[in-house]
Parts: C-alpha cells; structure tokens; sequence
C-alpha cells in the first residue's frame, strides 16, 4: 500500500513558496477571486512571536552574542540575533553542495513570508535599457519583455507596498510611485556633497517604508529596525502586506511545514499537481490543483524542476532546453569605510530613521561606458550614524585604544564618526555559474540537493575596483581617511563571496525561444502551459537593483495573466 | 570559595516578558486594524518602564577568586570615570559567567586564560594579578597591549601567522618571533572584547556613548545646529 497521502480536492492554484513573489501571487489571485493554496517549506509567522522590534541588548541575559557567546564563534544567527531571520547560509538537515574550485553560499530562508520579513527593503526599478541588455553591449541576453511591459506593474506594486522616494528623471533609475522619503542624516549630507563634488547623483533612498497611513498600516515611527520585522507593519513583508490581508477573504489555505518535492505532471505532458513532505509527519502528500506556481527562490524553484522528471520530462520539467539552474547570477559586492574628522563632536541626535540609509547613489556611469574598462554598473548604498551599541560595536575601540581611560574616551570619540559604502554592481552571466541537481546526496527529506557551480570574471573584478576608487574618492572628498584595504585584504574582501548578497537570480531564465529559454514573458513554462515560476528565477540579468520590486512587479503581472487564461479555459 | 554566592543581577527576564505583552498588544492592533503611532510608543514605553534588578545573580561556572579577578579585568578595560560607571558595575563578570557556563570551549579560554595570567603576576612580581597592586596589574596590562600592537604591525605588512611559521629560520632576525606574550594577547583580547560588550550593551553604556533612538517618533529630523556643526568642520565649510 502506498504510503502517499493524496487529496481529492482539486485546488485552483498551488502556489510554492511564501516570498516576495509567492506572497504577490497569493494577494492578486484571491483578490480576483481564486482560490489559492500555498506551501511554504517553513512555519507560520507569528509577528508577537518573532519580531524582536524595539528590544534592548540588556534586556536579553546574553545581550544578543546568543547561547554560550556563539556570535564569538562565527556561528550566530545570520544579521544578529535581533533581526527577524529564519533560515541562513546553513540549514540543518538541507544541505547543498559546491563543486570543487568553486565558491557560492545559499541562502534560505524557511518562514511565511520568507526573506521579505528582514531584507533591505532596497526598491528600486529596473531601467529600460537594464531590459536589453544584450543590445547595450553585445554581452549577455535581451529580455522577452520591455520597459513598458513591466511598468504598470511597478506601479502597482509600488502602490501596494509603499515605496519611498522622489522624482529625479535619472534613465538608470526609473521614478515610480512614491511616498515622501525622510531627509538625510548629517553624515549623509557631506557625502551628498562629496558626491555631487565628483559628479556622483545622491538621491533621496528608494526603500518599501511607508511614510504615511496606507490601508490601515500607520506611518513609519523611525526606529531604525526594519531588521527586526515591524510590529506595525510600516514597511513591505509579503507576510504582513498580501498575505495576511490575502488570508481575510477566506480564499487563501496555508500549509506550513511543507517542503516541495515535486511536480506532478500527467502523459500529455500538463501539470496536475505537487508532491509535498509534510514535515510535522514526516509524511508525503499529494495536492491536485490546476495551476502550480513557482516562487521558493530562483535556485529552490529550479532545484524542483530539475528534480520533476518523467518520461515525458527526461530532463527534468519546463527544461527541454537544459537552461533550468543554468546563468545563475548574484550581485558584484564591495564595501568600504572610512572615519569622518569632520563628524567627531558631533552634538549627539537620533540617527535612527526609517531603517537604512536615507540617501543611495544610482549608477551613474552609463553613457560613457566605454572609457570605464568594465560592461554595467552599479549603484551606492550608504553606511553610518549613530547605531544602537550592540555586541561587537565597540571592538574596533577596543583593538585601537587599548583599555583604561584612553579606550573609554576614544570610544566615545569615533562613535559616529565612520562612514560605510556598498557597492552593488551588475554580474555578466557565465557559463561557469550554475546549479544542478548533486547526483549523490539527498537531504533529510530524501530530496536531491544542489550542487552550485560559481566564478566571478573579470568583468565583476575590473567592476569592484572602480567601487573601491569612487568609494576612496567620496571618503577623501568629505575629508575622511579611508580604511585602505592591504593587498592580502584585497585579495580576501576584494569582492563578495558568491551569493553572500542574497540577489541569487536567472537559474529559470524567460525568453522568446524555447531553446534557449525555460518560460515565456509572462513566466509561463513553454512546454506545460499550467506552470509558472513568479522568484527571480525568470530573470535573464541581475542588474544593479536589488531584485524585490522586480520580482514583486512580475509576480503580479504573471498573475493578472493566469486569472485570465484560466477564465479563458486556456489553463 | 562557593559557587552560590549571590550578587546583585545586571538583569532578568522579566523585560522580555513584559516586552512580550506589549508587542502582543501592537499585534491586536493591527490585527483590528486600529494601529497608530500611539500604539507604537506604547511598545516602546513599556520596555522603558520595566523594572529592574529585582533579582540577584548566582555564579554559574566561575569560582569567587575567578569572578571578582573578572571584576577587577572589567574595572581595568572600562573604569568609572566622571562620565560614567565601569564595566564591573555595568555587569561585565556576571556576563561573562553566563556564557561561560553554557560554552565549554569559551569556559576553557577563561579558566585557561586566567591561570596563565596569575603564572605571568607570580613569575613578574611574586603575586596573584587579584593581590597585585594596580601598578602592577597595569604593568602587566600595557605589556599585552604593546605586545599585540606589534603582532599587528606585522599583520599589517601583510605576514599572516601561516607566513610567520613558514619563515621560522628568520628567528634570529628578530622580526618575525613569536612573542611569549601570545596566549596572554588571545586571552586579554576575549577579555576586553568581551567586557566592551557588556559595557556598551548595558544602559550605563548607552547613556554614556550617548544613542538616542530606539524610540517612536512621528517625524524624523535633523536638527539645523547639528548639519551647521558638521559642514562648519568639513571641507565644504564655505560652499
């Protein structure tokens, strides 16, 4: 007798995975009336629960170096104890592997709501011309859709969520709907200076804060801690924004616990259902529906695909191709800092703010492109004031000054004093980077695992470089003194480790050829008509915008397009 | 000796739980789509109001010699001064203890760190780091820092301690020897880092570093002397 639970229910629409895209996907089906089912490979979120808003270090008897100091040891929960991570680089009992000479990090995460609950909430447009990028420089693959495809859905999604920001008219930074941003911090406002000094824009931060009332969210209170989930939710987390409301119409069923192992697919090829272990039993289960989605992040989704074979699929599913986990791409990282004279003495204020940085630099570099020695760009994130002392804060003063006296003033002296870039450039798709299914391990639920194969070019070299000389430049600009970074340093922290930035994309690339893609404009599979993938997965680059908003956009986009072909009976 | 004595607790639990109350009633709020920035300051003037040091502090792992030369460790690296407390009354020892206790592997550094430190005081002066006076106690201080700042320096040149051994037979240079001092800078670097954490961590620590956020607040500010102080110093003084 088989040990598979199946359920005779035929669902409208399973969808896989709570994120940014799985969370878009679920608020726009069930607010057109579907009914949606969603997996989510991790545990309910209990906002009470989890988010440690607000919460001092003292006020824990560890004071946030967790259980036995184990931050001292490397093996602390991923952005501190504080912030709202579930998941990490590491999880146990789903392990990946990385192929030998190479190096990536993959980060998952397992809660409703996924990664949204605590990333940076960065929102930024894709340009136009990030669309077409092949026929900027010859390099890489032009998108099966356009500026003008997309738009309306950055719109939307802007609308939805909240996304703070001005009107600028800058080509490499489409504006978009905007609430007002906050003004800048003191820090922030010689590095403007320095900026424009070196002919670098310096505009207001384009984040998922909301700084007015918006369908019963309050205004943002300025604490600083969107890290830590917001108790209010005055910022984008799909959990809080769409899927919470979305669970109000009674049109929306959650699993939690579930962990996808594969799709079911009948002779004709059509897709007929998912496969799940239920990790509370440890049992496998069977969902009938007539619409799966894929949303459990690029390299989760492409893993599932890869893992659904058939007769009919021998190559795995939605990949007659064979790009399914090929041009996976992470962002081209490298940070700097520096220490401000200018900024000791400062009389003290409350640098919170909305949570980052309230000014970013967009790339700027695209219409001399040809002098800069490096294809794409990258955009400025902004580091400093006077953060909330924390475990680790003061090592720095520590190492420098000693002990006694000499390290309490000194102390006190650079509090605030340092300022941080981070550089967050364009990857070029290779053929070296990618992910496929490890042949010889499985995980704790029987799954194939990934192993990853990953190099950085040149390209992504020659990039980070030019980071670190405009970081230098805009450090010694305001009068700063840069931490120079020694050969060895460079060597090490040149530029990030592959996937460390979280933006992992492409690996279930859209395209107008079914040869040499795996999903059609609107992430619909080429090859079974009832499958569409809504991560960053459908992406065919990794521009210098950090992926939500995209992700978010195209998610609702591909769902206002289901809704009508299932009204359509075309799926 | 006894690992029972009692001394008063940097700080207990019941923050968390009264934390807790608060952050379900901001959930309630939401939930009933009633939420607004009062609401918001409610959390956060319940976490302000929560009371403290109601409890006391039993040892967990070290004895009363290793806690109260912990104390005096604490005392040294951040010392009361004019502006603040130090590092013992901001609950450094009691910190340390806790971690300790649930970490063999940091326990051994210590208990490991602090017989190494009392051999060193015996070998240099003839009595314990705890007996010694605080010229000694800062004599023997200064040396790990000065022995660290060179080991630095030669980090600095680019020698990882991998090169350090690889080039050995140039011992006799005198550049690249390890200095006998090593296990005391590991321990005396855990010691402080360790201490900083707890002093900054702790409201003395905030107070005196001077962080004003983690509240609410309506609208966000920078306040016109404050921009006035730092262009007035930087190079854009005149632009």
């Amino acid at each position: 007798m088989s040990q598979i639970k199946r359920s005779p229910e035929i669902h409208d629409v399973v969808v896989i995975g709570s994120g940014a895209g799985g969370g878009t996907v679920a608020h726009v089906l069930t607010a057109l009336g579907l009914k949606v089912t969603l997996l989510e490979a991790g545990p309910m979120l209990d906002p009470a629960k989890e988010f440690k808003e607000h919460q001092w270090p003292h006020e824990v008897d560890h004071r946030g170096a967790e259980e036995g100091g184990a931050v001292y040891f490397g093996r602390g929960k991923p952005f501190g104890y504080f912030t709202t991570t579930n998941g990490g680089w590491e999880l146990e009992g789903e392990p990946y592997t990385v192929a030998e000479g190479s190096e990536f990090r993959w980060f998952r995460s397992r809660i409703l709501g996924g990664r949204t609950n605590h990333y940076g909430r960065m929102s930024f447009r894709f340009s136009d011309y990030d669309f077409k990028p092949y026929d900027r420089d010859g390099l890489g693959t032009n998108w099966p859709i356009s500026y003008d495809d997309i738009s309306p859905y950055y719109d939307k999604a802007e609308t939805l969520i909240g996304v703070t920001g001005t009107k600028e008219g800058i080509r490499s930074a489409p504006d978009g709907v905007f609430h007002d941003p906050p003004p800048a911090k003191a820090h922030e406002i010689l590095i403007k200076k320095a900026s424009e000094k070196l002919n670098i824009p310096c505009i207001p931060n384009r984040r998922a804060v909301i700084t007015r009332d918006l369908n019963g969210r309050p205004a943002c209170h300025y604490c600083g801690q969107c890290g830590r989930g917001c108790l209010t939710a005055s910022n984008y987390s799909s959990s809080q924004v769409q899927i919470f409301p979305a669970m109000k119409t009674g049109k929306l069923k959650i699993i939690d616990m579930a962990m996808a192992r594969e799709v079911l697919t009948d002779k004709s090829g059509k897709v007929v259902g998912v496969s799940y272990i239920d990790k509370k039993t440890r049992t496998e289960q069977e969902l009938r529906c007539r619409v799966v989605v894929l949303a459990a992040s690029a390299c989760e989704s492409a893993r599932l695909l890869l893992n659904s074979k058939s007769n009919r699929y021998q190559n795995g599913l939605a990949n007659g191709s064979g790009v399914v986990g090929r041009f996976l791409m992470d962002t081209v990282g490298f940070d700097l800092s520096g220490q401000v004279a200018a900024l000791e003495g400062l009389p003290r204020y409350n640098s919170d703010g909305f949570g980052g940085a309230h000014l970013y630099m967009p790339w700027w570099g695209w219409e001399n492109q040809s002098k800069l020695g490096f294809p794409r760009g990258y955009h400025i994130e902004i580091g400093g004031g006077y953060g909330m002392p924390q475990v680790g804060s003061f090592h720095h003063a520590a190492s420098r000054y000693g002990y006694g006296k000499k390290l309490k003033e000194g102390a006190r002296r650079d509090y605030g004093t340092h300022v941080a870039f981070a550089g967050r450039g364009e990857m070029i798709p290779n053929n070296h980077s990618y992910c496929e299914i490890d042949p010889k391990v499985v995980d704790q639920w029987g799954i194939p695992v990934l192993r990853f194969h990953f190099k950085w070019t040149d390209y992504e070299w020659k990039q980070a470089r030019h980071m670190e000389q405009t970081f230098a430049a805009i450090i010694e600009t305001m009068g700063g003194t840069v931490n120079r970074l020694s050969t060895a340093q460079r060597q090490r922290d040149g530029i990030s480790v592959p996937g460390m930035i979280i933006h992992e994309v492409g690996t279930v690339r859209m395209g107008t050829d079914p040869k040499t893609s795996a999903l059609n404009g609107f992430c619909q599979s080429h090859e079974a008509k009832n499958l569409f993938v809504c991560d960053a997965g459908p992406f065919v680059s990794n521009p210098d915008k950090n992926p939500t908003l995209t992700i978010n956009a195209l998610a609702w986009r591909t769902s206002d397009y289901i809704a009508e072909e299932m009204k359509k009976g075309n799926v | 000796m006894s690992n029972n004595r009692t001394i008063p607790a940097p700080d207990n639990d019941l923050s968390r739980r009264a934390m807790l109350r608060g952050v379900a009633l901001a959930a309630t709020a939401i939930a009933s789509g009633q939420l607004s920035l009062e609401a918001a300051q409610h959390v956060h003037q319940q976490v302000k109001e929560e009371k403290k040091n109601a409890g006391t502090y039993k040892l967990k792992l070290f004895n009363e010699r290793e806690y109260k030369t912990l104390g005096r460790l604490a005392e040294l690296i951040v010392p009361a001064d004019e502006v603040s407390g130090s590092a013992r009354e901001a609950g450094a020892p009691e910190f340390t203890d806790l971690l300790c206790s649930q970490n063999r592997e940091l326990a051994d550094i210590y208990t490991g760190g602090l017989f190494w430190l009392d051999a060193q005081m015996e070998d240099r002066h003839g009595v314990s780091f705890l007996d010694a006076t605080e010229g000694q106690q800062t004599a023997m201080l200064d040396l790990l820092v000065e022995a660290e700042k060179q080991e630095g320096e030669r980090r600095a040149q680019g020698l990882t301690f991998e090169d350090i051994q690889r080039y050995q037979e140039f011992e006799s240079y005198g550049i690249y020897r390890p200095s006998e001092l090593s296990p005391g800078i590991r321990f005396f670097d855990w010691v402080r880092r360790m201490t900083v954490d707890a002093f900054y961590t702790s409201e003395i620590g905030v107070k005196d570093i001077g962080y004003k956020g983690n509240t609410a607040t309506s609208k966000f500010e920078v306040p016109q002397e404050i921009i006035d102080y730092a262009l007035k110093r930087s190079p854009f003084a005149s632009s």
